[in-house]
């Protein structure tokens, strides 16, 4: 589409332009030149109507020859050639257009004025042209920054969706499809449990999906959506799963990546306690000393137990998700040790209040 | 008796509490159906299975130290099992070992009854399995193998390759040296070579399969065979083609 060909407006307020231009090679070259106003008018004013639509010929030759994409001589020799005949033609309507004046009766006049100053009309519409040329050029490149930027944008949100469908991605099936079994199960034995279990996976789902959709969220929040999912599970698992938590006060308004701890606490769950036939107990606590977070998750687990690589792998996800987003490489400490499997997080506490 | 109207001794393993809940509440609908015992994990299945012998097992796969394909490893797959998880990718190896049916939790009281119609049906024909090679089957498909299930009657051991010292085959039986204890196991050596890891146990005799990590030397004895000393004392011969898989892994 032509920028502006392509909309009567534009074109309107491009003429407008050109008929001041016009006006202005009326005033410089015809009166300078000892003419009378009259004809100087009538010479020059159509002639700049008739550059304006010449020129915008330039459209073209830019779009072949693009700035960014051609070799620097290409653009040159292209916009010189293209300038030297667009002024050409324009010269040549002039030459007739002095010759229609003549036989209207400004012939005096308007016939010196062309033949005096050819030379002059023909550098100035190779100038005209050019200057069109550049103001198409910067419309490009100014098409192409929004375009860019709008990419970008896209780019952006496109990350972000995906990082935040990942993250929805967590929510383990088996741990929602054994809920509703266990929903199923209590609803003839104890249908208020069950409907309390049907509440607590609701809010643990909704949470989950909210939580997910910042970019930092105060400690308590996230360890309000883990008490939900180990709520759920201790209805499961009954008296094999037993809570410890130890949390400094001080801690619960420090800013931490959404999710952070779920993962952590589900694989205590499945790949630890669940894996006990004598169950045992999670040990959750976070404290704060200086600058630093420290959040450590313990749980017993089988030493004989067949390795499975899930663990591992969240731990790895996480560790690359903190180092995104702290810049260390070392803020997930990992150890086995007598049966007991414990984590350790530290991050850079952001209090709520400073972010 | 007619065929429907014999009662089916059923057994239930599952290690959450609700689900065996759930479980007899939907199988009372079933007249003809009696739960002979409930078992909250491996262990107590394997147990329930040799002193009740059961007609039927639902069977929970997702259980702590014996899952439900150990179970089956252990008790062998005469008995007919419904399989019962809220994992769906284990049904190919559920039906790999004959599984009757595969319940996909949450399920209700129909897709309960199906199964257990053809749990009758199957019980109907006499359909014999091929235990032995089902089993084993199903158990290369978690090879290298990590530990070692015993069933001794009742009990069961489960044994981490790592703590084996070496393996002694007796006939249909091999006997597994565990520090100073010895087990025995009702498979063949080289079976149980099969699944091991060849970078660990290597056979160095028709007789023995021996963990190379407590290997300390290696004899030279006068009739010019070999014998392995290991880490503590114990002397066990090499035979020729023993010490060239030996020597092919240290």
């Amino acid at each position: 589409m032509h920028p502006i060909l392509g909309s009567i407006r534009r074109l309107a307020i491009y003429l407008l332009a050109w008929l001041v231009i016009g006006l202005l090679l009326a005033v410089g070259l015809g009166l300078g030149r000892g003419g009378d106003w009259l004809t100087a008018i009538a010479f020059f004013v159509p002639l700049g109507v008739v550059f304006a639509l010449i020129s915008q010929s330039a459209w073209y030759v830019c779009l072949t020859f693009p700035l960014v994409r051609s070799r620097g001589w290409t653009v040159a020799v292209s916009q010189v050639l293209a300038a030297v005949f667009a002024s050409a033609i324009w010269v040549a309507i002039a030459g007739g257009w002095a010759r229609t004046l003549a036989v209207a009766g400004l012939e005096s006049a308007g016939a010196a004025m062309f033949q005096t100053q050819r030379p002059l009309l023909f550098v100035i519409g190779a100038l005209l042209f050019w200057l069109v040329a550049i103001f198409f050029y910067l419309l490009i490149a100014f098409d192409a920054s929004k375009e860019a930027e709008r990419a970008n944008l896209e780019l952006t949100l496109l990350a972000r969706e995906a990082e935040l469908k990942a993250l929805r991605a967590q929510i383990d099936p088996h741990f929602i499809f054994n809920s509703l079994h266990s929903i199923s199960a209590l609803t003839a034995a104890d249908p208020a449990a069950a409907r309390r279990m049907c509440l607590l996976l609701a809010d643990f789902l909704r949470e989950t999906l909210r939580l997910g959709g910042n970019d930092q969220i105060p400690l308590s929040e996230e360890l309000a959506l883990t008490d939900r999912f180990l709520a759920i599970e201790k209805i499961r698992l009954g008296e094999r799963l037993n809570i410890a938590r130890e949390t400094d006060p001080g801690t619960a308004a420090c800013l931490v990546p959404p999710l952070l701890l779920q993962p952590l606490v589900e694989n205590a769950v499945n790949h630890g306690v669940a894996q006990l036939v004598d169950g045992g107990t999670i040990r959750l606590a976070a404290t704060r000393s200086g600058s630093t977070l420290t959040i450590t998750l313990e749980n017993p687990c089988d030493p004989d137990r067949p390795r499975t690589r899930g663990v591992g792998l969240g731990l790895e996800l996480l560790r690359k998700r903190l180092t995104n987003q702290y810049g260390t490489s070392d803020a997930v400490f990992a150890q086995e040790q007598a049966g007991q499997f414990r984590v350790e997080v530290r991050i850079p506490v952001v209090p709520e209040a400073s972010a | 008796m007619s065929q429907s109207e014999m009662p089916l001794r059923v057994l239930v393993v599952d290690d959450e509490q609700l689900a065996r809940t759930l479980l007899r509440e939907l199988l009372s609908e079933h007249p003809d159906i009696e739960v002979i015992a409930e078992c909250g994990n491996g262990f107590e299945a394997v147990k329930a299975v040799t002193e009740k012998k059961p007609d039927l097992i639902l069977l929970d796969i997702q259980m702590p130290k014996l899952d439900g394909f150990d179970v089956l490893e252990l008790i062998g797959s005469e008995t007919p099992i419904i399989f019962v998880t809220a994992f769906d990718q284990y049904a190919i190896k559920a039906f790999q070992v004959h599984a009757v049916d595969y319940l996909l939790k949450p399920f209700g009281a129909e897709r309960l009854a199906e199964a257990l119609a053809r749990a009758r049906a199957r019980i109907g024909t006499r359909e014999t399995i091929p235990s032995k090679a089902l089993v084993a089957e199903a158990r290369s498909a978690r090879t290298p193998l990590e530990r070692v299930l015993i069933r001794d009657r009742a009990d069961v051991h489960v044994i981490p390759v790592s703590k084996i010292d070496y393996i002694e085959s007796q006939d249909d039986y091999v006997s597994l040296k565990v520090g100073d204890r010895r087990m025995l196991k009702e498979q063949t050596l080289s079976e149980l070579e099969q699944v091991l890891d060849p970078g660990r146990f290597v056979r160095i005799h028709r007789r023995y399969l021996l963990n190379v990590a407590r290997l300390v030397r290696i004899e030279q004895s006068v009739t010019e065979s070999r014998v392995a000393i290991l880490h503590d004392g114990t002397e066990l011969p090499i035979s020729r083609s023993g010490y060239a898989r030996l020597r092919e892994i240290l």
